[in-house]
């Protein structure tokens, strides 16, 4: 413990303004960014990192799915640069093996001085929309070596002495398919390092050196401090959970995900040895990504609600052997990185969530189902594009039914573009958004919450689909006899042809007329559905979530179709006979 | 003599505030009284009372209520039901799929107030560029409209999509179930004529959901008031009024309307003391709002929510709001160790009830008011002019406790507790403006509210803001005179997607304008025959493939050339200022053209009020305060007392029956010739 005898109240406020310098810098790149991947979707994330560039101080992310990659960049300056890290430098890396989760997600790294000393590194990630790569946009479901997927920056100096590194500037770009939309965010990122880099330099001006790294260390010990605390609640012991991956995109094999957590007083230790070797299709975790997805789950069990730090993730252990799905060496393609990464976030969950009810629900729809749908507009030559996430259920708690139409867990304040904002600016017919009832949910004491089907109708001659849905073949989980819950798919209907179901398509042709339906499914169920709150399904039924059928045959309720009402003989019957 | 006086009502938790004005016999009442929840009407009618001023002595009546916000908030409206395209029944329940509460994985949305047994889809469909694809089937908005007016509805909203661009289909349905049917129906394109269809539709449902409620409450109130209801104006958010019966029919307008008032208020007072750019500044008890105001045009926009937070998103509320940031930072925050020792300050707070401990009424967490009754910054005696006796004891007491965990003395817990708040405070400063391009510094700190004078000058400190006005009003009942200073106003927002590069762009801002103000001059036709004064036209505009837009001015009367030119330079300047860059050689577009028709009203000047007169003695007492870490011997003035030209370095407190000041060092206190109190930092 630091021993200091600042004022109890001086170190909050140091400890807040550290804490405002990161929102800071959240709000400046997101207010001056160019391009809608950061200020709309906030596919971005900002914080400080400690001096030895090893412990988050605080951050500021955008999604959940960026909870805690800045400190591996930070740490990679620190070892590759040593001492030549001087004020003025800043660091661009992108490199999913070493600090990253895949190309276009680009990491800027400014070191702080204050005089000589280094109080700390302002790092900001985020995504880029073009890097370059095998098409446009860059990430995709089709790459089999990280070489298509982008041009690769391995930590080098982007600025010297406070002025950009021509050499580099010039590099990008030549690299990217969008170079005045990447410079111009790229700008903006460091510009929003500065202003992080000004705040904690006013908080030393304030308030001296020793009292604001002395408050850095107590952000890091109090977020340490408070994780054990909260860990004598959670259960202690060994959990194990099994999944499946539904497959790749390049072969259909499933690859298996497997976790073993142990809980003890002071460690929470997370082991995925046993899960499937890296894949040959773009799925891949990057081990920082991996670390993020579990962080996720760590956050979600233990305070949703608290600023976390490198204190904080402390107690938090992560065994993922080289060369698995869960830690892939290069050249393993990561463009689609998410779908392994929730998965590392999900079957940590599944461990737990019948430990932790009152934090953790039932599974949910789990995949991202990124959909691009683009192409030239013939009829005014404008070219257009939807690329977007698709909502879908989320799982029931012990003491709630499950939400319905929400993104999934790599995705946070992400908001599902309006149809009306589509049909203006595409030419698309948005000919239904709507709940999912029609495949149902997981069922259970507490059914799962609803998916959403989309309808996409084309209005030009021609336009490219990709679709990329995840747990499909193998659908999310229910708890303590809930059901499981229902998969993820898109059908494209072609005019004059059967529908077609996909699952992982890239670059697909659809035509006018044309209807592009994307699905999600529903989330797992709590419990057995014979033991729900018959009025619970009567309400289900008379709102259209459920039929009058699926009452009777799964959760054992007679509801009469004319009055609306329980039969409530014929429920005792029934539900004794299922 | 015939008296007329104007008198602005101002509803808020705990207090109902009169503020009445005569104009020919310059006399100024007000009166606060505890508000009546249950029947709210009886505590206006009270007030009105108390106030001694007789049903024909008034002009006019200015109402801000919090029935429509509570209704929401409370979820005690009535039952809607709702007709919408086929395809999109369940637009309320979808809403934008966002998890705001990102790390908590049992999030629930706001559930909708239209359950989905009472949201009913019929044949219909509008195309994005406004033909009729499918024209509206009046069978089935028979039949469906009887299924929910059997299921009990109260009322019925009309949701269509692109009704924002061609409502014909809206208007049909909505003649069918009138004609048919006897409860109100709300059309979501009367309400908000913007796109995206789940923000139009959730304003649109929250306006059917509040309407007989709403409906209710003011032919109550106004049965009660007065005979002739052309005397009776409600307060709305943008900072107007409209009259009761245009309230009536849109009583989501009305949301924010007591908060505005304020920021009305403070504008006035900007006014008078010929300041043009300035932060208004209301302290209240539990939170603390800020609103930022450039050239005295308040920034309305019509991107609000209710009940958002930092983990709800809320519900969107399409309607023109003054734009104002509120944090959970308040008079009785409350001051709390932490689990691991630290100490905080709010967002939770003791509110009206119990109060802070020190107030006896069986509080027992330390409060903020509690931190500075011990400094001796709060008179310890007693507050609101003697009406409210202070126990300095007990708030000792619960502070000594914050200090035991903590290991300092009293006083340096007091003292950091208030040095904490007072950061928060300034957080919501840094919100309005550094977070959105502005420098604070170029800005006139207007504050009021309970703790609003409180605040100001530990936040000019921080923020190094030069000039603080606490106004002359009494800053407790500032807002009910903030409705004195509103003029009617009516908005017509449509969205257009129109590029400023077209070859027929000024053809087409031309013709929008003038339908615009066509609409707006219509609603003040409807509301009793008088024309607008003034007719403002403003511009949502963006670069073209960007999604940001800024609002930008536009010159009213026949537009040339030249207007398109100005209108773009001002775009770029706005966009630069906001987002640090602009695109000149880029192509802009305007998403939404604004009209706001005004009819301006006689205002209640400042100058008109009589000056104080100097017979008594301001100087209180002496008094003991800890500030700085130590104590200092601080004098302490009755500001009510301080004649004009009165002037005082601090460190000093300042007085009144409703609010105190702390004057801190290198800060000069003065009072102007309106008697209002503008405090300075003294450049050494």
């Amino acid at each position: 413990m630091t021993v200091n005898s600042t004022s109890p109240f001086t170190l909050e406020i140091i400890k807040n303004g550290l804490i405002v310098a990161s929102e800071e810098m959240f709000y400046s790149w997101g207010r001056t960014a160019k391009s809608p991947v950061i200020y709309e979707v906030l596919d971005y994330a900002v914080g400080l990192i400690d001096a030895e560039g090893k412990n988050l101080v605080t951050q500021a992310p955008g999604i959940p799915g960026f909870t805690g990659v800045l400190d591996f960049a930070a740490g990679e300056v620190v070892e590759m640069w040593g001492d030549d890290i001087r004020a003025g430098d800043v660091f661009v890396s992108n490199v999913p093996y070493q600090s990253g989760t895949h190309l276009n997600d680009v990491t800027l790294i400014m070191p702080i001085f204050n005089g000589g000393r280094r109080l700390g590194f302002a790092v900001a990630k985020g995504h880029w929309s073009e890097v370059g790569g095998m098409h446009f946009g860059s990430w995709t479901s089709d790459s089999t070596e990280i070489y298509q997927e982008g041009i690769q920056f391995p930590c080098v100096k982007l600025y010297v002495g406070g002025e950009p590194n021509r050499s580099i500037v010039e590099m990008i770009r030549y690299n990217s398919r969008m170079p005045d939309f990447v410079l111009g965010d790229m700008y903006a990122q460091v510009a929003s390092l500065k202003v992080a880099g000004r705040r904690v330099n006013w908080l030393v001006d304030k308030y001296g050196l020793e009292t604001v790294l002395d408050a850095m260390d107590r952000l890091l010990e109090d977020g340490e401090k408070y994780a054990r605390l909260k860990m004598r609640d959670l259960p202690k012991g060994t959990f194990t959970a099994e999944d499946w991956i539904d497959d790749d995109g390049i072969t259909d094999d499933p690859i298996p995900v497997k976790v073993e957590v142990k809980i003890t007083d002071d460690e929470f230790l997370v082991d995925f040895t046993g899960s499937g070797k890296q894949a040959a299709g773009s799925i891949n975790s990057a081990y920082p990504s991996t670390v993020s997805g579990v962080r996720e789950t760590y956050m979600a069990m233990i305070d949703p609600y608290t600023h976390p730090n490198g204190g904080f993730f402390a107690p938090l252990k992560i065994i993922a052997p080289e060369g698995t799905v869960f830690n892939p060496q290069r050249p393993a393609p990561t463009s689609t990185f998410w779908e392994g990464m929730s998965h590392a976030a999900d079957i940590v969950w599944k461990a737990l969530a019948h430990v932790s009810p009152e934090r953790l629900s039932a599974g949910h729809f789990l995949s991202i189902e990124a959909t691009i749908l683009g192409g030239v507009d013939d009829r005014t030559g404008t070219p257009f594009a939807i690329v977007e996430p698709q909502p879908g259920g989320w799982g029931a708690g012990y003491d709630m039914d499950g939400e319905s139409a929400l993104v999934a867990c790599g995705d946070g304040e992400t908001y599902i573009a309006s149809s009306e904002v589509y049909e203006r600016r595409t030419p698309i017919l948005v000919e239904r958004y709507a709940l999912n009832t029609g495949d149902g949910t997981g069922h259970g004491t507490h059914r799962g919450g609803f998916g959403a089907v989309r309808n996409y109708r084309l209005l030009c001659s021609e336009a490219s689909f990709t679709v990329s849905a995840g747990r499909s073949k193998f659908p999310c989980w229910g708890v303590d006899g809930g059901m499981k819950g229902t998969p993820n798919y898109a059908v494209v209907y072609r005019q004059g042809e059967d529908p077609m179901r996909v699952l992982k398509v890239a670059a697909l042709k659809v035509r006018k007329g044309d209807v592009v339906s994307l699905v999600t499914g529903g989330g797992g169920g709590w419990g057995d559905p014979l033991k729900r709150d018959p009025e619970l399904v009567l309400g289900d039924v008379v709102n259209g979530y459920v039929t009058a059928e699926v009452a009777r045959e799964v959760y054992g309720v007679e509801i009469n179709k004319e009055t609306m009402e329980i039969d409530a003989k014929a429920t005792r019957d029934l539900r004794r006979r299922l | 003599m015939d008296s007329s006086y104007r008198v602005g009502i101002d509803i808020g938790g705990a207090f109902t505030d009169l503020v009445a004005y005569d104009s020919t016999t310059k006399d100024l009442r007000w009166v606060k009284v505890e508000s009546t929840p249950r029947e709210l009407s009886m505590g206006v009618v009270d007030c009105i009372k108390r106030s001694g001023i007789a049903q024909p002595e008034m002009e006019q009546i200015i109402h801000g209520q919090t029935v429509v916000i509570n209704t929401i908030i409370e979820r005690k409206g009535v039952n809607v039901g709702l007709l919408t395209t086929r395809g999109h029944r369940d637009v309320l329940e979808i809403q934008r799929a966002n998890r705001r509460d990102m790390y908590n994985f049992k999030y629930k949305k706001p559930e909708s107030i239209v359950p989905r047994h009472l949201r009913i889809e019929v044949d219909e469909r509008i195309m994005a560029d406004g033909t009729v694809l499918k024209e509206i089937s009046g069978e089935q908005v028979e039949e469906a409209s009887k299924r929910l007016v059997e299921k009990g509805v109260d009322a019925i909203c009309v949701s269509f999509l692109n009704s924002y661009v061609n409502p014909e289909n809206e208007r049909k349905a909505g003649e069918i179930i009138r004609s048919r049917h006897n409860v109100p129906v709300v059309l979501s394109h009367e309400v908000t004529r913007e796109w995206r269809e789940y923000e139009r539709f959730s304003t649109a449902a929250l306006n059917a959901y509040v309407l007989p409620i709403l409906d209710r409450y003011l032919s109550r109130l106004q049965s009660s008031l007065t005979k002739d209801p052309r005397k009776c104006m409600a307060m709305t958010s943008d900072g107007g009024m409209v009259s009761f019966d245009f309230a009536r029919r849109f009583p989501i307008y009305t949301v924010e309307s007591g908060p505005v008032a304020g920021v009305i208020g403070a504008l006035g007072v900007a006014e008078a003391v010929g300041e043009k750019d300035i932060i208004a500044l209301d302290g209240g008890s539990t939170t603390t709002k800020a609103s930022l105001v450039e050239g005295l045009n308040p920034e309305v926009t019509t991107e609000y929510y209710v009940e958002r937070d930092r983990f709800r998103p809320g519900f969107p509320v399409m309607v023109p709001v003054v734009r104002t940031v509120e944090i959970g930072n308040g008079g009785t925050s409350i001051a709390w160790i932490d689990e691991v020792g630290r100490v905080r300050v709010g967002p939770k707070a003791a509110g009206a009830d119990p109060g802070p401990v020190c107030y006896g009424k069986g509080g027992d967490q330390p409060t903020l008011t509690d931190a500075y009754v011990v400094t001796g910054m709060l008179n310890p005696d007693y507050l609101l002019g003697g009406e409210l006796p202070i126990h300095r004891d007990l708030a000792v007491k619960a502070i000594n406790g914050v200090a035991a965990e903590l290991d300092t003395s009293l006083e340096e817990a007091a003292e950091g507790i208030i040095k904490l708040a007072n950061e928060n405070a300034a957080y919501a400063i840094d919100l309005v403006s550094v977070q959105r391009g502005y420098d604070p510094r170029d800005f006139t700190l207007i504050a009021y509210g309970g703790s609003g004078p409180m605040f100001a000058p530990f936040i000019a400190e921080e923020l190094e803001i030069g000039k603080i006005v606490v106004p002359v009003i009494p800053p407790g009942v500032f807002s009910a005179w903030g409705m004195l200073n509103t003029d009617v106003r009516h908005n017509s927002i449509h969205t257009h997607i129109t590029r400023l590069d077209a070859p027929d762009a000024l053809e087409t801002l031309s013709r929008i304008y003038k339908d615009l103000e066509d609409e707006v001059t219509g609603m003040f036709r409807s509301e009793g025959g008088e024309s607008p004064t003034a007719i403002e036209r403003y511009a949502d505009i963006r670069y073209y493939g960007q999604e940001h837009t800024v609002k930008v001015y536009v010159p009213s009367g026949a537009l040339s050339a030249p207007d398109l030119q100005t209108i773009l330079e001002s775009f770029h300047a706005t966009h630069e200022r906001e987002y640090e860059f602009k695109l000149p050689g880029d192509p802009a577009e305007i998403v939404n053209f604004h009209v706001v028709g005004i009819r301006r009203v006689q205002k209640l000047s400042l100058g008109e009020l009589p000056e104080p007169s100097g017979s008594q003695d301001p100087l209180l007492t002496d008094r003991s305060v800890y500030i700085n870490g130590g104590y200092e011997e601080l004098p302490v003035y009755d500001r009510t007392l301080l004649t004009v030209g009165f002037s005082l370095e601090g460190p000093a407190i300042l007085e009144d029956p409703t609010a105190t000041i702390i004057v801190l060092t290198g800060q000069k206190a003065s009072v102007d010739r309106f008697g209002n109190t503008v405090i300075r930092s003294v450049v050494r």
